[in-house]
């Protein structure tokens, strides 16, 4: 027999919980794009920071004590563990929570969650990677990932368009990418006011005049606000591109990030596990994707 | 860090709101410990009517130029401006019929309530505080939940908005697992387009909701209406209830 | 699986041993309709009811709950107040257990809801054999009759009830009881057999549900989902009486004056208008029409992809719990309809 302590002690609810935030401290805040920053978190204990891994494209459940809880992408590569790199846009009430914390607060986290990108199916090919706007957050841990293991995939292409050169993420080293001779690095702006972009200046799918793809070797990573789908969807297509070469990124309401809140239905699929990552396949056959 | 500071005001109303702050009976030492309330006529004496306030309560409707003085004086003076009650969201029972006291000859109407003297009164059409400043966010009920007080005050003390239910009183009223008035007994009940919060307090009683709360963040009353003539109930019947809150009624 | 009986006169008995297992829950009456509660008495159970207003889905998901408290310093601490509650409900219907194994597989899978197995695993159930009225489909969502997900199930045979015994816990309630249990002779069986037949003919509703994610598919497009949109008042009561729907809302509270506070979950709807908004103000299902067709096509198409069935029982409690009366079994009978094309 038990005692009660002990009973309670061994209670799943508090030994194998998966709702359970882990502590995690703010160690930067880098201060993007406005509304756009970039939080770097480290794990309080040890063991996780060092055990915690992740798949490119995979998201975390971020507890601000007090605000709430939200899904957020993992913008970090698993190929460089040990913190976590969030990119979170300012919108909401977790959100301005989570921007009047100082580096040194103490944050909660769950996860990774999510399919992520099939990596097994994407090595060994050529990989595009296609973003707008913000979407360049999730794809950024993807684009390190393939960097780091450079062997490992053929072409590696990015096209990235903003609004204007202060509008982009990860601006400083994404032109510093530019000039890398192991990937085909394309960054375009809309508008250019201030006159000191040296990069492309023109919407994101003129960017495809500059790239060599082939489609049937190619893996196309996309992600942005919905008239970069639309547009960039229609280049794929035109190309020929196989409907599950291309994957999307999708961004949904959660409560939960394990299938069980039931908010991120899309269809009868959930995005926090069988997505966020889809392939425009699953978007034909699901309604009300994209 | 100094103690935020705190006005807390009553335009035309009945003070009800006002009344369920000081209710707070066992938090009240610890919110006077937290914040400073500087004006409160109805609780205080010595109120500073100038200083700069970081938070705003006001109760009551804009029944009058007076009130909408009032209301831009302390809009001036503070940084979050929250409407407290029905009456201060959404107009309340001074503004139900509040088309036909537009349409009216003010004067003649005046006249006819307060005989001779009332020729000239200060008096307008009922206005909810959002038609005359800018509010930054709502409490509803008539009155309002204690407990979405102190849970506005927790969480602007952090720096959060506060959140408060969207869905109807039938959420809740279902939650509470109570037999539908409207269904069951045919009762004019409002819960399916009045917003929730309250805990389905009058049905949980067996009393059928009178939409005190205003509406629904989507609320249908279109197709509610619909079913309830069915029922049998009359359109000026239906009007009447669905607008005591409300200008235009609970939609 | 082991079958016994028990003489009815001895069920008052039976439910008196068997209180020793847990704190005994049946339906009761309340003002005409039927609620599970804790019984003060025995004779306060109505095991004739129809059905009750909530499902038992409120024992093992409360529409209320506090997941964590939250301490600066401490974390995020779980909270396992009345987990351990031992409750046996008395009295469950076939689609009432039916909605619970389903739940079972939702709160199951790769990340399991402890919250939910504790309940699960301390609330015992007594299931009871029922007659369908004008408003049970059960049959046709082929959830009339269950194999598992209860401890005992009681089949009324006349004079006796026969029970099935569905676990170790069901067997030991058994046991307790000493000798008032008999084993079934040929003669009962050919009761239950001739109660089931009756049963079968009882039906007065019918759906069919074969090919009918295909039917869905097809019928996205249709007008009737623009027709219930304005109907819908999305006032959530389908949502919370139904036995299968599990979705959720987490809020978070702070104390006065504190960082501390609680997490809690909350039933949630997938016809609140806030049901698919994001952060960024985009709404996924900002309109009521998509978010009832959402709700028609995530029972009846699209658990049919994830779990094989509909998450749909049949038991009927959405049809009278709208107040605009939309009935499940109509939209089906209507997306089924052959319409006159030249009339379209």
């Amino acid at each position: 027999m038990l005692l009660a302590d002990e009973v309670s002690s061994h209670h799943p609810v508090l030994s194998d919980n998966p709702y359970q935030p882990h502590m995690a401290r703010i160690v930067r805040i880098y201060k993007m794009v406005e509304n756009n920053h970039l939080f770097t978190l480290r794990f309080l204990e040890d063991h996780l920071a060092h055990s915690f891994r992740h798949q490119p494209g995979q998201f975390i459940m971020l507890s601000i004590p007090g605000a709430g809880e939200m899904p957020i992408s993992i913008s970090s590569s698993p190929s460089r563990p040990e913190v976590l790199e969030l990119c979170v846009r300012r919108v909401g009430r977790v959100t301005n929570a989570l921007y009047r914390l100082r580096t040194n607060d103490v944050v909660g986290v769950r996860g990774p969650y999510g399919n992520g990108y099939p990596m097994q199916e994407i090595i060994g090919n050529d990989l595009l990677l296609a973003a707008g706007g913000l979407g360049m957050a999730p794809l950024r841990s993807l684009l390190w990932y393939a960097l780091d293991h450079r062997d490992k995939f053929n072409n590696i292409t990015l096209m990235y368009g903003a609004k204007r050169p202060e509008d982009m993420l990860f601006r400083e080293e994404l032109t510093a990418l530019v000039d890398r001779t192991d990937i085909n690095c394309l960054l375009t702006v809309d508008a250019d006011p201030s006159a000191t972009w040296k990069n492309h200046i023109g919407r994101l799918p003129s960017l495809f005049d500059h790239a060599k793809i082939d489609p049937m070797r190619t893996y196309a990573a996309v992600c942005g606000p919905p008239v970069v789908y639309k547009f960039i969807l229609q280049r794929l297509l035109e190309l020929s591109f196989p409907k599950n070469h291309i994957l999307m990124s999708l961004e949904r309401r959660m409560k939960c990030g394990i299938g069980k809140c039931g908010h991120c239905g899309i269809g009868y699929k959930y995005t926090c596990l069988q997505g966020p990552i889809f392939t425009y396949w699953d978007a034909i056959n699901l309604p009300e994707m994209i | 860090m100094s103690k935020p500071t705190v006005g807390i005001f009553g335009l035309t109303g009945c003070a009800g709101d006002q009344l369920v702050i000081l209710n707070c009976e066992d938090q009240l030492l610890d919110l006077v410990s937290l914040i400073d309330i500087r004006d409160f006529l109805m609780a205080s004496s010595e109120n500073n009517q100038d200083c700069q306030l970081d938070l705003a309560l006001v109760e009551g409707a804009v029944l009058s130029n007076r009130d909408a003085e009032t209301l831009r004086a302390i809009r001036k003076r503070s940084k979050l401006l929250v409407a407290l009650g029905t009456c201060a969201v959404w107009g309340g029972v001074a503004a139900m019929n509040r088309g036909a006291d537009r349409d009216a000859d003010r004067d003649a109407l005046l006249e006819e309530v307060y005989g001779d003297i009332g020729r000239g009164y200060d008096s307008t059409p009922a206005q909810a505080l959002h038609e005359v400043v800018p509010v930054d966010f709502n409490i509803t009920g008539c009155p309002i939940e204690k407990e979405h007080f102190l849970a506005a005050v927790a969480s602007l003390l952090n720096g959060d908005l506060p959140l408060y239910p969207e869905y109807p009183v039938c959420t809740e009223c279902r939650m509470r697992e109570n037999n539908c008035l409207l269904i069951e007994r045919g009762l004019l009940c409002c819960g399916p387009i009045t917003v929730g919060g309250c805990d389905a307090r009058c049905p949980d009683l067996r009393v059928p909701c009178v939409g005190c709360r205003g509406p629904a963040g989507d609320a249908n009353a279109g197709s509610l209406v619909a079913v309830m003539e069915e029922m049998g109930f009359s359109r000026p019947q239906l009007a009447a209830r669905l607008r005591t809150f409300a200008p235009g009624g609970v939609a | 699986m082991k079958i016994l009986k028990l003489p009815k006169e001895k069920l008052d008995l039976f439910a008196s041993v068997v209180q020793q297992f847990g704190e005994l829950h049946a339906p009761v009456e309340q003002d005409g309709r039927y609620v599970f509660k804790r019984l003060t008495r025995w004779s306060d159970a109505r095991l004739e009811y129809d059905r009750t207003i909530l499902p038992p889905k409120k024992y093992f998901l409360p529409p209320r709950e506090a997941l964590f408290r939250y301490r600066p310093g401490e974390g995020f601490v779980p909270n396992t107040d009345g987990l351990d509650q031992r409750i046996i409900l008395f009295g469950v219907h076939a689609c009432d257990v039916y909605a619970i194994n389903i739940l079972d597989r939702v709160f199951a899978g790769k990340y399991k809801d402890p919250y939910y197995q504790a309940r699960r695993k301390n609330i015992a159930i007594i299931g009871i054999d029922c007659l369908p009225d004008k408003q049970c489909f059960c049959r046709s969502m082929r959830a009339d009759f269950v194999d598992h997900g209860f401890d005992l199930f009681f089949y009324d045979t006349g004079d006796y009830y026969q029970a099935l015994v569905g676990t170790a816990l069901g067997d030991d309630m058994v046991l307790a009881t000493g000798n008032l249990f008999e084993p079934v002779d040929a003669a009962e069986i050919d009761d239950y057999k001739r109660r089931s037949w009756n049963k079968r003919r009882a039906f007065q509703v019918d759906v069919e549900i074969r090919d009918l994610p295909e039917i869905f598919e097809m019928e996205y497009q249709s007008e009737i989902w623009d027709e219930l949109g304005e109907k819908c008042l999305s006032c959530g009561s389908c949502s919370m009486v139904c036995p299968t729907c599990y979705c959720y809302d987490v809020a978070d509270d702070v104390e006065l004056g504190s960082r501390a506070g609680k997490r809690t979950r909350l039933w949630d709807s997938c016809l609140f208008a806030s049901h698919a908004l994001v952060g960024s103000g985009e709404n996924f299902r900002g309109s009521r029409s998509s978010r009832i067709k959402y709700r028609f096509y995530h029972k009846q198409r699209g658990f049919v992809a994830e779990y094989g069935r509909p998450s749909c029982v049949g038991c009927g409690r959405c049809v009278s719990a709208c107040p605009v009366h939309i009935d499940v079994v109509q939209v089906i009978d209507r997306l089924r309809r052959v319409e006159d094309v030249a009339s379209r």
